[in-house]
Parts: C-alpha cells; sequence; structure tokens
C-alpha cells in the first residue's frame, strides 16, 4: 500500500496543492490576501512548487540531479516565504497593542537569533547521509529552515498564551496548521539529514505529504468557515471586586 | 543519528505545545462568562509599604546584617506573591477587555480598548518585576523598586472601574475621588 508511485502516493503528493490552489482562488475572492499577502504569495508559491517538482519527477528525461537541484531552489524560496508568513502574523497579532509591540519584537528577534545559532550548530552535527551533496544539503537545509520555523511558532503561540492575547480567527488557523506541519517535517526532515530509516525513506514522505494534506484542510477550515460570534458578548466586571478596589484606592489616597 | 532523536523529541514537544496552545486558545473564548469572578483583590497600602524604600533602609539600619537578609528575603517573597497576583489579574482583565471591545457601544469599546492596553502593560511590568525580584533574592542588599508595578495597577484599577461602570450604570461604583 504505501509505496512510492502508488495511487495513494500520487494522491497526496498532487490534492494537497490542487486544494490549495482552490483555497487561493476563495482566500482571493474574499479579499483575504489583503490581510494576509505574505501567506497568498506562500499558497501559490508552493502549489507551483510542487506541481513543477511533480512534472520533473513522472518526466522520464528529467535527471535526478535537474530534480534535486529544482528542489534546493525552491525550498529555499518557501523557506524565506514560511519565515514571512510567521512575521505576518506576528505583525497581525501584535499590530493593535503598540505597548508590548516593542517588546515582542525585541523578544522574536533574540528568539530568531538563538534559533538560527542551534539550527546552524544541528547541520554542523549532521554525517551527510548521500554523496550527492545536493541531496544531503537539501536535506540538510530542510532541518536548518524547520528548526527555525517551529521554534518561531512555539514563540508566537507562547507568546500570546502569556499575554492572553485573542486571536483572529484566520491568523490562529494560519499559524496552527504551519505550526503541525513544521513540527511534523521537523521530526522526519531531521531522521532523514541523519541518515535514519534509510530503507524506509518512503514511510516520511507519506507522513509528509499527510501532515500537508491535513494542514491545508485546517486553512480551508479557519480562513473560509464564518467566524461565530460566541466571543463577542461581554464579560461584567463583579461589582463586589470593584467596591474592594475602591475601598483599596480610597484608603491609599486617604494617607 | 543522537541529534535526529534530539530533533526528533523536540519536535513532539513542540507539537504538544503548540496543541496544547491551541486547545486552551479555543476554550478561552468559551469561558469568558466567569472570568471576572477569578480577580482577586490586592491590598495596595500593604503592597506599598512592602515595596517602599525607606522601609528597606530602616531596616538595614536597625538590623544586624545577617537578620537584614533574612527579614529582607522574606519581604522580597511576599512583594513576589502580590507581584504575581496583579499579573495575573492583569491577564483576566486582558480577557475581560478584548470580550468587552466587540460591544456595539463605542464609549463600552473605548474603554475597553484602554483597560487592554494599560493590563498588558501591567502584564509586562509583572514579569520584569517578577524577573528582577528573583535576582534580589539571590542579593539581597541590592537595591529593588517595584513602584512602577502599584502605579500601573492603579490604573488599570480605575480602567476597569470605568468599563464596569459603563457596562452596568446601576453599580454604584464611586469613581469622583479619583477625578
Amino acid at each position: 500500500m504505501l509505496q512510492a508511485h502508488s495511487f495513494l502516493w500520487h494522491y497526496l503528493w498532487l490534492a494537497p496543492h490542487l486544494l490549495q490552489v482552490v483555497l487561493a482562488a476563495m482566500v482571493w475572492r474574499r479579499g483575504l490576501h489583503k490581510l494576509f499577502p505574505i501567506f497568498f504569495a506562500y499558497l501559490v508559491f508552493e502549489a507551483i512548487e510542487e506541481f513543477t517538482l511533480y512534472g520533473l519527477d513522472v518526466i522520464p528525461s528529467v535527471s535526478p540531479e535537474m530534480f534535486w537541484r529544482a528542489f534546493c531552489v525552491g525550498l529555499i524560496i518557501e523557506g524565506f516565504i514560511k519565515l514571512g508568513v510567521i512575521g505576518e502574523l506576528f505583525f497581525h497579532l501584535l499590530q493593535p497593542w503598540p505597548v508590548i509591540a516593542k517588546v515582542g519584537s525585541r523578544l522574536i528577534t533574540g528568539t530568531g537569533t538563538a534559533l538560527v545559532l542551534l539550527a546552524t550548530l544541528a547541520a554542523a552535527l549532521v554525517v551527510p547521509d548521500n554523496t550527492h551533496w545536493f541531496i544531503s544539503g537539501s536535506h540538510i537545509l530542510q532541518q536548518t529552515f524547520y528548526i527555525v520555523e517551529c521554534g518561531l511558532l512555539v514563540f508566537l503561540l507562547s507568546f500570546a498564551a502569556y499575554f492572553k492575547l485573542a486571536w483572529d480567527n484566520c491568523a490562529f488557523g494560519i499559524a496552527l496548521g504551519i505550526g503541525i506541519l513544521s513540527c511534523e517535517h521537523l521530526a522526519s526532515w531531521a531522521v532523514m539529514a541523519n541518515g535514519g530509516l534509510l530503507d524506509r525513506r518512503q514511510l516520511l514522505d507519506f507522513l509528509n505529504m499527510a501532515t500537508y494534506h491535513l494542514c491545508v484542510l485546517i486553512w480551508f477550515y479557519y480562513l473560509l468557515i464564518p467566524q461565530k460570534s460566541a466571543t463577542t458578548f461581554a464579560v461584567l466586571l463583579p461589582e463586589n471586586n470593584l467596591d474592594i478596589w475602591n475601598r483599596e484606592l480610597e484608603r491609599l489616597l486617604q494617607q | 543519528m543522537n541529534i535526529a532523536i534530539i530533533l526528533v523529541i523536540a519536535a513532539v514537544v513542540a507539537l504538544g505545545i503548540i496543541l496544547r496552545l491551541a486547545v486552551t486558545q479555543r476554550l478561552q473564548g468559551k469561558s469568558s462568562a466567569s472570568l471576572a469572578g477569578t480577580i482577586r483583590p490586592i491590598d495596595l497600602a500593604a503592597f506599598r509599604n512592602l515595596i517602599s524604600p525607606s522601609e528597606d533602609d530602616y531596616l538595614r539600619r536597625r538590623l544586624p546584617p545577617a537578620q537584614f537578609r533574612a527579614v529582607r528575603r522574606e519581604r522580597l517573597r511576599a512583594m513576589a506573591a502580590y507581584v504575581h497576583v496583579a499579573g495575573r489579574n492583569a491577564a483576566v482583565l486582558v480577557r475581560v477587555g478584548e470580550a468587552a471591545m466587540a460591544n456595539g457601544d463605542p464609549r463600552i469599546a473605548e474603554a475597553a480598548h484602554q483597560l487592554v492596553n494599560d493590563a498588558l502593560l501591567l502584564r509586562r511590568n509583572t514579569t520584569v518585576a517578577l524577573a528582577r525580584i528573583y535576582l534580589a533574592l539571590a542579593w539581597p542588599n541590592s537595591g529593588f523598586a517595584a513602584v512602577r508595578v502599584v502605579d500601573r495597577y492603579q490604573d488599570v484599577s480605575s480602567t476597569a472601574m470605568l468599563l464596569g461602570r459603563l457596562q452596568n450604570p446601576a453599580v454604584p461604583v464611586r469613581l469622583s475621588s479619583l477625578s
């Protein structure tokens, strides 16, 4: 069942990206591309990249070296676009609250720098799994990008949770999808980059593709299902607390 | 291969954190109704006494160094407890304010926005203050002031009272003595 080039393999490679094209079109129609331009660019680029790679993989005249070179170029561009998406999410989260925007920017810059150093160290410790530098190099590059992305997303979600910042439904869905994707891809690319599961690589490919499919569905749900108005009710402050506060403040003022 | 194992474990932990935060975030929106009841009042006078530099100076002059350090540590622990409650209250008020921001009345929405702003600043200040208190626990002789936390707490209190009065005019909230 889980064989490279089986029906399931073709489906998992193509279907999420076809859905992504549909999602990009619907995002455009609803005007969400103005709110999340980098995420929209990511949807479009990822679909084009994967269709190109699929074509290169199935056309017999394309050499493996050419495929891997295209793969490398694609993943570098994709990596930077995804970092841009994380920046866009951070901007959306903090834009209404300038009082913590500065400290947030400093913290995310510091976290990003630390993650880049960590990813560089992890890359330096990798023993190449392939004699072709562009294959092992692309595995290491994937691992490096996913360490940074995964760390930044954990930081972003933790920062929002610590300050109890409310997420916009769309931004939350994007963050959740990219978060799940980054964690799973980090694990599988780390195994590949370090020469693990050499004879069962197709299992990791299936896992990566299935996770991507799940994440596209998550984006569909959060970007296209209208937000419920459950959080729009007002929370009344209890009078007993306000009385106590008043008493304390008045006592302070009378000193 | 060791680095791969470490990274796989890190990825699983990160996934767990992300999923947990996602679930918490979803539940947070549904439990907003009972939020305000979780606010814990703070005795500001006692708090001010704890952070007063003159009190510290007095104790430093009166007590032998070893006893002063012990007393200072006790005061710092108490201070940390107050700051922790202030930070927790700030987090609750952020959610109270966010829930009120969707209100159709622009006065309530504006007061709610101001409350969230003040509460976020208080939350940030309490975090920094807590870090400094824990540092001061290691060096009890060093000077430390948490006056900004108390001042910020007062600002948040008055904004919360304003929001409470706008939301529920029937409640006799006394603001006159503050203005």
